[in-house]
């Protein structure tokens, strides 16, 4: 073997892959909702999917984390493989799910919904002084019932339920959906901060203005499958992908 | 058991008997004949025969409503019971020196189905576990006030040596407790064992046996099968599912009353037992044992069981526990058969399991058609125009102020990006939910109130997002479906006619099927098409009822390139003859096949157009692109 | 006016026992979805339990091992029969669990006998108390008060353990507390002991009361799912309610008429399925899968 030349410097340091879903098959029934879907994400990196709605983002998520089991393909996490693990098991190995619809739990306190992340995490991520330093609201409201919180905040507390545990994976689905502009920006400062923290992220997002100002990658499903991946500003200069994708 | 297409049968053109029920009745009469003989070598004797046969019929009863109409009752022991005590206070009341059969019974037997449809009006609302356990309170309540009611029934002690009736026919008055002339059988004993009554019950009992048989295959008992195997797909062909339910459980209960009847004229006596819990739960475990959805299946329950009853508990005490076993080892073994019968309860639950009624509540099924209100007569041109048109789900809006227009014959895509509220809408013009706000006319007409089943038979049909079918029945047995609620109207009262008479239930059926080139999958079960082909079948059936307006959500999703193109060719040729809306996500397609284009947004209209025009409306962009410009996004 | 008090304290002690099974009903209901007609027979063998151990050991010791045989029974039957019912539509739970009962009524009476039976209590809770202007007996009164202090027991552990959130939270949504990590599936095996233990306690502690025969059992349990009903499938104190309420209605209609008295609790139950079907304190928003 000859010596090699001098590579040239790399752009960026290269990155382990932490999760890496390869080919996923996914049907509701007998609905083929998502085909030969295939990505990866690695340590640190905030990716971004992007596409408009009914299009199998959501699918892809729940493929990830075991709500949805594909027919075929991996999921794999550090080289693991999750496809065929239950929704506790994937959890409890890092891989968490922030919800479309937050869910939160409206019979319980927010403070109870705090303390329950905490007691059934397998290992402890943020502390609860963090999280209040980050989400000061939250703060203020801990004896309020799940479903007396507005929106804005039921994201926040949904988002901090999940860094209450220790995350290997963080999946966000569409995060800023049906909040107002103002709120939308603070749930966007908040994913800046997380990704400043290093977990590793998946943001599934329909805003692309939110998601291009975080995400270090993206793709882009539509109808099931991937067609694009690339970066931000490949999204931001081609007017004619987001026509055929991600608009009308 | 599913109703099958069979090749026309020879038939009688006036009435509803064909050969073939003849031979099953004569088979029918030669089994129940040689019955009591059969069990005699292994303990049986001819009261426990008579008392079987007795029995039999309110199993049947019984059956009809669980099996065919899907509802479990713990209650059915206030029709039996009540039929007994119905039938001797008659006895003892009426006219005690001539005690007449005839009156007792047949009195007994229409008291109990005024009865039943009192009772049935009230719990047919409420499905599952929550019309078990009305039923259950109903009967109790049943039980209590008979207990209580000592100056006519007795109380506990119950009504005893009754005497005996007679029955009146022609010129005779027949004594059932003669018995048969004597003829030795041997080891099946003597036919002068046997009393006349055994000859009567047989009678019975061969009669309602042919009564299910005609039932369950004739046109009403065709639509109670399509209903239990999937109600909400029969309410949006146009059948009234609550009506049907309802004359289920009146023809049950009055069957199960008939059988009480006759058993305390048999026995001489009648006792709180037969309206106890237990009462109710031997139905069950008879006809569950015995085979759910079958003829003779609670036929066969009741006769083992009570046989076991009667010949076990003379030889061990652990007769009930055997019977117990036996139940609960049948219900955790059973193979599809009760997963089937009680499969209506989890399909009309989406969300959840105890959902109280299909129909929201502020609702009026049969509001006759008011004209379009004040001011807001739309113009001759629209076939659907709503106005300020909304829905509250609590306190979240998922529409709110929608004007929309569409004109016959238009081709309409309806879209937009997350929390739009696109099935919303569609569920509001379907029927499906009634607007918290807002009206909806239809051709001029308001229908804003109007169930979703008389919309049907107004013109406006639906083809759901995922498709609504009756998987156990092949492709034209469903397309049929469709056509006969066309045909018949919400509700017919067909127990003897069968469908398959009628020729322009197929006509209808072979037309839709041939539209969305179904034919060569027609014999095909439902269940097992692939899910392009359902989701075509389930346009058909849309089709089938002869709409004016087809509502299509995601008519392509999930399907392969191929069929997504095949499937948008046929709607475009739809489209030509009759008013096509459709929630689509597919962009090629909507901006291919669509006359117009509305986008939501947010629960409202944010715009509608040619398709030109909406790819060149920035604020449509901007909703898809989560609020924001393009202009913005080249920060 | 005497007689009224006696109905009243008569009403809370059967209006308890009415509680206590309906407490497991419903929290079972609610973290299991599992409609459970065979809970009258945890009740029934803790009773013939406690009744073999009262005679044979003693009394303390009784209400010591009945409990701990119905949570054993209980678990057994989760493993073996039930597991494969939590996810079938409600009626075909009605079906499997009523055939349960059915065995195992049966087989108590094969066991012990059809007769009714009773064991003693002893003599330092024999007698009587008087309460004002009534006399009332002793066990009574330390029965009443006996099932107040275990209930207040289950409501801590619910609202302040941190077993009861993970078990409030799965009552409300299954799934978000998988994707939070949560062994839900742990904590309904212990709920579903849990809720059998409490009909078993109660069966042996009322046994002195009511006495026990094979069909006490189940002759509880339909009185106690129209206190479920009545409540509110899922709810807590929708059982305490229900419970109270269904037992006083039931002493005191006793006292004023008393033919009306079994009816009256039927009609309670036709009233609300068709006027409030999700109970009086229970969800009108369908509990989320």
């Amino acid at each position: 073997m000859s010596t090699p030349a001098v590579p040239p410097a790399p752009a960026a340091a290269p990155t382990q892959t932490r999760l890496r879903v390869e080919s996923i098959n996914t049907y509701y029934g007998d609905s083929h909702v998502l085909r030969d879907v295939s990505l990866h994400i690695g340590a640190g990196e905030t990716v971004a999917l992007l596409g408009r709605n009914g299009v199998g983002k959501t699918t892809t998520l729940k493929s990830i984390v075991g709500w949805q089991k594909p027919r075929s393909g991996s999921v794999t996490l550090d080289g693991e493989e999750l496809v065929g693990r239950d929704m506790m098991q994937i959890a409890r190995k890092g891989v968490s799910l922030v919800p479309e619809e937050r869910r939160i739990f409206t019979n319980l306190t927010v403070a109870e919904n705090l303390k329950l992340a905490q007691v059934t995490a397998r290992r402890p991520g943020w502390t609860l002084d963090h999280v209040y330093e980050k989400f000061p609201r939250l703060r203020e409201r801990l004896t309020h019932k799940g479903d007396e919180i507005s929106g804005g905040e039921k994201q926040m507390l949904a988002i901090a339920r999940a860094l209450l545990q220790d995350v290997s994976v963080l999946l966000l689905d569409e995060p800023t959906e049906g909040l107002a502009p103002l709120i939308v920006r603070e749930v966007e400062n908040v994913i800046r901060e997380i990704k400043a923290a290093g977990i590793t992220t998946l943001l599934v997002e329909q805003n692309l203005y939110s998601a291009l100002a975080v995400a270090d990658r993206c793709y882009i499903i539509d109808q099931g499958e991937i067609k694009f991946e690339g970066t931000p500003d490949q999204v931001r200069t081609d007017e004619d992908l987001r026509r055929r994708y991600l608009h009308v | 058991m599913t109703v099958s297409s069979e090749p026309a049968p020879a038939a009688s053109a006036r009435s509803g008997l064909l050969a073939g029920d003849a031979r099953f009745a004569v088979l029918c009469a030669l089994g129940i004949a040689a019955f009591p003989f059969l069990i005699h070598p292994i303990g049986g004797y001819s009261t426990l025969a008579t008392q079987i046969a007795i029995v039999s019929i309110a199993s049947i009863g019984f059956n009809l409503l669980l099996g065919y109409a899907g509802s479990l009752s713990y209650g059915h022991a206030m029709f039996y019971g009540g039929g007994g005590y119905l039938a001797a206070i008659l006895l003892l009341r009426v006219s005690p020196q001539h005690p007449n059969l005839w009156l007792c019974v047949l009195g007994a037997t229409a008291g109990t189905a005024i009865l039943a449809m009192i009772v049935g009006a009230v719990t047919v609302r409420l499905y599952g576990i929550y019309f078990a356990l009305l039923t259950l309170a109903f009967a109790q309540m049943v039980y209590f006030i008979v207990e209580q009611a000592k100056d006519w029934t007795n109380g506990d002690d119950g009504l005893q040596a009754l005497p005996n009736a007679l029955l009146p026919i022609g010129p005779w008055t027949v004594d059932l407790t003669t018995h048969l002339p004597s003829f030795n059988l041997g080891p099946f004993g003597d036919v002068g064992e046997l009393r006349l009554w055994y000859i009567f019950a047989g009678i019975c009992l061969v009669l309602v046996l042919l009564f299910a048989r005609m039932l369950t295959r004739s046109q009403f008992g065709e639509v109670l099968g399509a209903i239990r195997e999937n109600e909400q797909r029969s309410t949006l062909i146009g059948f009234n599912a609550p009506a049907y339910r309802l004359a289920a459980f009146a023809i049950s209960g009055a069957l199960t009353g008939f059988s009480g009847a006759l058993r305390a004229m048999f026995d001489g006596s009648v006792s709180v037992d037969a309206l106890s819990i237990d009462r109710s739960g031997s139905f069950v475990i008879y006809t569950i044992v015995g085979g759910v959805q079958t003829l003779f299946g609670p036929v066969a329950g009741t006769a083992v069981i009570m046989f076991l009853e009667n010949v076990l508990s003379a030889r061990t005490p652990a007769w009930r526990l055997i019977e117990g076993l036996v139940f609960v080892g049948v219900i955790v073994f059973l193979p599809r058969g009760l997963s089937t019968v009680l499969k209506q309860q989890r399909d009309k639950n989406p969300r959840g399991l105890f959902v109280r009624s299909l129909r929201p509540s502020n609702e009026e099924p049969d509001a006759l058609l008011r004209p379009g209100g004040e001011g807001r007569k739309s113009g001759p041109i629209s076939i659907i125009e709503t106005f300020k048109l909304g829905k509250l789900f609590g306190h979240f809006a998922a529409n709110h102020d929608i004007d929309f227009k569409v004109d016959p014959g238009e081709l309409r895509a309806v879209i937009g990006p997350n929390g739009a509220g696109k099935t919303t809408f569609f569920n509001l013009l379907s029927g499906t939910s009634a607007p918290s706000s807002g009206t909806i006319n239809y051709k001029g007409r308001d229908v804003s109130r109007l169930s979703g089943t008389s919309r049907v038979h107004l013109g406006i049909a639906k083809a759901f997002q995922t498709a609504s079918l009756y998987p156990d029945q092949t492709v034209r047995q469903n397309c049929r479906l469709a056509a006969l609620a066309r045909v018949q109207g919400r509700f017919a009262l067909q127990v003897f006619r069968r469908s398959i008479r009628l020729d322009d239930v197929d006509n209808l059926a072979e037309r839709a099927m041939a539209r969305l080139e179904l034919l060569d999958v027609a014999d095909v079960r439902a269940g097992d098409l692939s899910h392009g082909d359902k989701k075509r079948l389930d346009i058909a059936i849309a089709l089938a009822t002869q709409p004016q307006i087809l509502l299509l959500d995601e008519p392509i999703a999930g399907m392969s390139k191929d069929e997504a193109r095949k499937t948008e060719a046929l709607i475009r040729k739809l489209a030509t003859e009759m008013t096509v809306l459709v929630i689509e996500h597919d962009m090629e397609m909507v901006m291919g096949i669509s006359d117009s284009i509305t986008v939501l947004h947010q629960g409202t209209v944010l715009a509608t157009g040619t398709p030109a025009e909406i790819q060149a409306n920035p604020r449509v962009q901007e909703a898809y692109l989560g609020g924001h410009s393009e202009a913005e996004l080249a920060h | 006016m005497e007689a009224l008090f006696q109905a009243m304290i008569g009403g809370l002690v059967l209006g308890l026992i009415y509680v206590a099974i309906a407490v497991g009903l419903t929290i079972i209901f609610g973290t299991l979805r599992l409609v459970n007609f065979a809970h009258g027979a945890f009740y029934a063998i803790g009773a013939y339990v406690g009744l073999v151990i009262a005679q044979h050991i003693g009394v303390g010791w009784a209400f010591i091992a009945a409990p701990i045989a119905v949570a054993l029974f209980a678990v057994l039957l989760d493993r073996l029969v039930l597991r494969s019912f939590y996810d079938k539509e409600p009626t075909a739970q009605l079906l499997v669990t009523f055939g349960i009962a059915l065995v195992v009524e049966e087989s108590l009476r094969l066991i012990f006998g059809a007769t009714t039976q009773q064991y003693t209590m002893p003599a330092a809770l024999q007698g009587s108390v008087t309460l004002g202007p009534i006399t009332y007996p002793a066990y009574r009164l330390l029965f009443a008060g006996g099932v107040i202090v275990m209930l207040a027991l289950v409501w801590l552990f619910i609202e302040r353990t941190n077993y009861g959130l993970i078990v409030r939270a799965g009552i409300r949504d299954r799934t978000m507390v998988q994707l939070l990590g949560g062994n839900i599936r742990q904590a309904s095996t212990i709920v579903f002991a849990l809720g059998a233990a409490i009909a078993g306690l109660v069966g042996a502690a009322a046994t002195p009361i009511y006495s026990i025969d094979p069909g006490t059992g189940f002759a509880f349990l339909v009185p106690s799912f129209v206190v479920v009903v009545v409540g509110g499938l899922g709810s807590f104190w929708g059982a305490v309610l229900g419970g109270l309420l269904i037992g006083e209605l039931q002493s005191l209609t006793n006292l004023a008429y008393a033919p009306a008295s079994n009816v009256v609790i039927y009609l309670c139950m036709a009233l609300i399925l068709l006027l409030r079907p999700q109970g009086l304190l229970g969800e009108s928003e369908v509990i989320r899968q």
